[in-house]
């Protein structure tokens, strides 16, 4: 059978090229458990993935056979939600891999734009989202089995939508972040943004005392405005051939399609800058006179050796000089404002901390910590041929280490002092007890984080480049520890803040962690004492994995 | 007579999986000399100065760096060289200060010292006009010049250096020869591993050369030069006249049994 030509023949000889790198992959036995690990994180996604498929199609079922079409926008915005904001809320957990890699060949623009998009599709925020939209499909086809060609079409250009606005949020975050100058304009709209939190307990106490037909007034603009954009259009789309106003319907799809094509052009603009060769480094201009180099002392870390104090600086520069990672580590802040405008639109019922506005800053320092996992658990990913020089070097891995972890450590404290503030802010100061309860909790999940994203960046590490937004590969091994750690972090902080809230005394849960951390930080230190051998031991998989041309 | 050998190997194997990369190498590198490790494509240069430098664990054999043994005391002789290996080991979202400055630290130089010394590389290496640049930016020459000043800022009594001049200009490569000499000079032992036979010829004082992971040749120029004369003396088709003295690419070609395969063609080739 001829190989096809073309533009197909290149996009099949990507696919064969992947499928090639993953089966010589399993050659090793450190692939094998990649395998075996992406088995399972897919089934724990998947069961999530499949629990999301029952509701929307259970929802969209009764919405629809009910003739309540117009409730189909309360499943499509959370969808929508989760398409767009995981991906960056957990770029642990975002597998993208770096399409630019294909520039060399000759590739022309549409298969680049195509693959790119292809590559995207395999995001588990991706797959998720498709998944919840298959259900909602379900729905509406066991509702009304007539309505399935136009809901599928309907659905297919929702997902479509999505697909290609994520790829553009991602693609111009990137560029934005890629250069001093435009990461300081958005550093600035960043700070604007913040200060705008003082703006946001007023405005809801201005709407809490609205009479209610003012209040009736401010939801029907807010269901005007969202009717006008993706989630609201494709309801709209289902909703109205659910009633056979098919025009109208027909009229939302195309303006769906029409916003779609706008975002892909947008898209465009970007993909087109790199697949003509776009070089996004900070280079300077030559020098037109001799600039005098300042000498540069490095920084003292007190009590630490030299080589720890240096790691540390190398550490926080690497990060300072990172957009993406940046933007990561505030995410925090971004969650709390989400929290907070969901209290706002659904009039205080459906925000779980403005129920119990006290857990506020453990959730805001718990998720501090989970964006902070990104980097413990491949610590080494961003030194790529620097991993080289570790090894030359006289210094030891524990102290290598341990430099990492301190400036890790240092970014904690400083995202749970701002995450402190924007609780503050918006939820009022969090009582004493709470306040050391979720320190005290910091001190016992930090360390115990440090101890496996230690041996998890010496036993399962994956070469990442800080200046790219979400193309990076992440090791599936790690992925499903992290998951793990999470899962029995949350379970004990849940429980120790329930036991202490039975007990109506919330320092009960300072304690419990205190007793927690007694174990985890002589744990911790007792790993790190052993880190020096177990990389020797591995140090030709390390070698090999980010020193790689 | 030589004293002890700064660096010395005895039946230094590596294998990857069936493959023998590197076969019961028995290396003697002796203070103030200029080693050049030659061999083709695939002969074991790069595993053996990984082996060399600690970057990979030998399969079996014995290492010896200013006569310390490499597998049981590896931090005291990390201390005592200077590495330059296959992927120069630069950590490219720092400026060259900035990485100089961590480097010495690594290298355990106080932080004044360390600074010091990065100003004066800089400058030396003419990589001081433009301090913002991140090390990502540097072009090819300027980062194996880094990597360089990287690997002797804490004045090492070893340099190991891979592939040193690949790729850079001739103007770069003058300031790598010159420091590297003015190394020598000092008391200082250099091993490097080049393609380029005319830089080797011209810098080194001794030389080995591997093939197929075998040693098959060590000594000075002329050791190499009067063994190779002494298997087949020189003359014949293309050959040197007896007269002129055999050159490091003749004597390489020699004992590898290289040919060139221009006669080859391939005829869908432009």
């Amino acid at each position: 059978m001829p190989s096809p030509q073309g533009v197909p023949g290149q996009v099949v000889a990507v696919a064969e090229l992947r499928w090639r790198m993953f089966v010589n992959g399993l050659r090793t036995r450190r692939g094998k458990m990649e395998l075996v690990s992406r088995v399972i994180v897919t089934l724990a996604f998947a069961f999530g993935g499949f629990g999301g498929l029952a509701a929307a199609a259970g929802f969209s079922w009764y919405f629809v056979s009910q003739g309540k079409p117009e409730f189909l926008p309360a499943l499509l915005w959370p969808v929508f939600f989760f398409w767009q904001v995981f991906p960056v809320m957990a770029t642990a957990f975002t597998n993208n891999p770096d399409s630019s890699d294909l520039l060399r060949f000759p590739l022309n623009y549409r298969a680049y734009f195509m693959i790119r998009l292809a590559y995207g599709f395999f995001d588990p925020a991706s797959a998720l989202g498709t998944l919840a939209l298959l259900g909602i499909l379900l729905g509406v086809t066991v509702a009304r089995p007539s309505l399935f060609p136009w809901a599928l079409l309907v659905i297919l250009s929702f997902a479509l939508f999505n697909l290609v606005l994520m790829q553009t949020v991602f693609a111009w975050l990137e560029r934005w972040l890629a250069q001093r100058r435009t990461r300081e304009i958005l550093g600035v709209v960043f700070i604007l943004f913040l200060l705008s939190f003082q703006l946001i307990g007023p405005t809801v106490q201005h709407l809490e005392r609205q009479p209610r037909p003012e209040l009736r007034k401010t939801f029907w603009i807010a269901a005007q405005v969202q009717a006008s954009l993706p989630p609201g259009l494709a309801a709209d789309a289902i909703g109205q051939a659910s009633k056979a106003h098919y025009m109208v319907g027909f009229s939302s799809l195309i303006f769906l399609g029409s916003l779609t094509w706008a975002v892909g052009y947008v898209l465009h603009l970007r993909l087109r800058r790199q697949f003509q060769g776009e070089n996004l480094s900070e280079v300077e201009g030559r020098p037109t006179g001799t600039q005098v180099q300042a000498l540069q002392i490095g920084w003292e870390l007190p009590i630490f050796s030299a080589s720890v104090a240096a790691v540390f600086e190398k550490e926080v520069r690497y990060l300072s000089r990172s957009g993406p990672m940046l933007l990561t580590l505030i995410m925090p802040i971004f969650m709390l404002l989400v929290f907070r405008f969901g209290a706002m639109n659904a009039m205080h019922q459906s925000s779980i901390f403005n129920r119990t506005p006290d857990m506020a800053f453990p959730g805001a320092a718990a998720y501090a910590l989970l964006v902070l996992t990104n980097l413990v658990y491949n610590s080494f990913g961003g030194d790529a041929n620097g991993m080289q020089f570790f090894y030359a070097s006289p210094a030891t891995f524990r102290h290598i280490l341990l430099g990492k972890n301190l400036a890790f450590g240092a970014i904690l404290v400083a995202n749970t002092a701002l995450a402190l503030i924007a609780v503050t802010l918006l939820y009022g100061r969090p009582d004493s007890a709470v306040s050391v309860a979720t320190f005290a909790g910091l001190l016992f999940a930090t360390p115990l984080n440090f101890t496996v994203g230690n041996l998890l960046s010496i036993y399962s590490p994956k070469r990442r480049d800080f200046a790219t937004f979400g193309r990076q590969n992440v090791s599936q091994t790690t992925v499903l520890a992290s998951l793990g750690v999470q899962i029995v972090i949350v379970a004990v902080g849940v429980a120790a803040f329930a036991i202490a809230r039975f007990y109506r005394n919330l320092w009960i849960a300072a304690l419990v962690f205190l007793a927690l951390s007694a174990i985890s930080i002589p744990l911790y230190l007792l790993v790190l004492r052993r880190l020096d051998g177990i990389a020797v031991e591995r140090r030709e998989v390390l070698l090999a994995e980010l020193c790689r041309a | 007579m030589h004293s002890a050998p700064t660096i010395s190997t005895q039946g230094l194997s590596r294998r990857f999986g069936d493959l023998v990369a590197v076969d019961s190498v028995d290396l003697r590198v002796y203070s103030g000399q200029f080693f050049g490790f030659l061999g083709p494509n695939g002969a074991g240069k790069s595993t053996t100065i990984k082996m060399l430098t600690g970057l990979l664990a030998p399969s079996s054999g014995r290492i010896e760096i200013l006569g310390l043994d490499l597998s049981t005391h590896p931090v005291e002789v990390k201390r005592q060289i200077g590495v330059v290996p296959e992927g120069m080991a630069l950590f490219g979202r720092l400026t060259g200060a900035e990485f100089l400055s961590f480097a010495g630290r690594m290298y355990g130089l106080d932080r004044e010292t360390a600074a010091k010394r990065a100003a004066e590389l800089l400058e030396f290496m003419q990589l001081a006009d433009q301090p913002r640049k991140l090390v990502t930016d540097y072009s090819h020459g300027m980062q194996k010049k880094l990597a360089l000043a990287a690997a002797v800022i804490h004045g090492p009594k070893i340099l190991f250096l891979d592939e040193p001049f690949e790729g850079v200009d001739a103007i770069a490569a003058g300031t790598l020869k010159a420091m590297l000499q003015g190394m020598i000079s000092r008391g200082a032992t250099i091993f490097l591993t080049s393609h380029v036979l005319e830089i080797v010829e011209r810098l080194c004082s001794h030389v080995a050369i591997i093939h197929q992971g075998r040693l098959v040749a060590q000594g000075s120029l002329e050791e190499l030069r009067a063994g190779v004369e002494a298997q087949a003396p020189a003359g014949g088709d293309g050959e040197p006249r007896p007269s002129e003295k055999l050159t490091l690419e003749e004597i390489f070609l020699r004992v590898v049994g290289g040919t060139r395969r221009s006669e080859q063609e391939l005829s869908w080739l432009g």
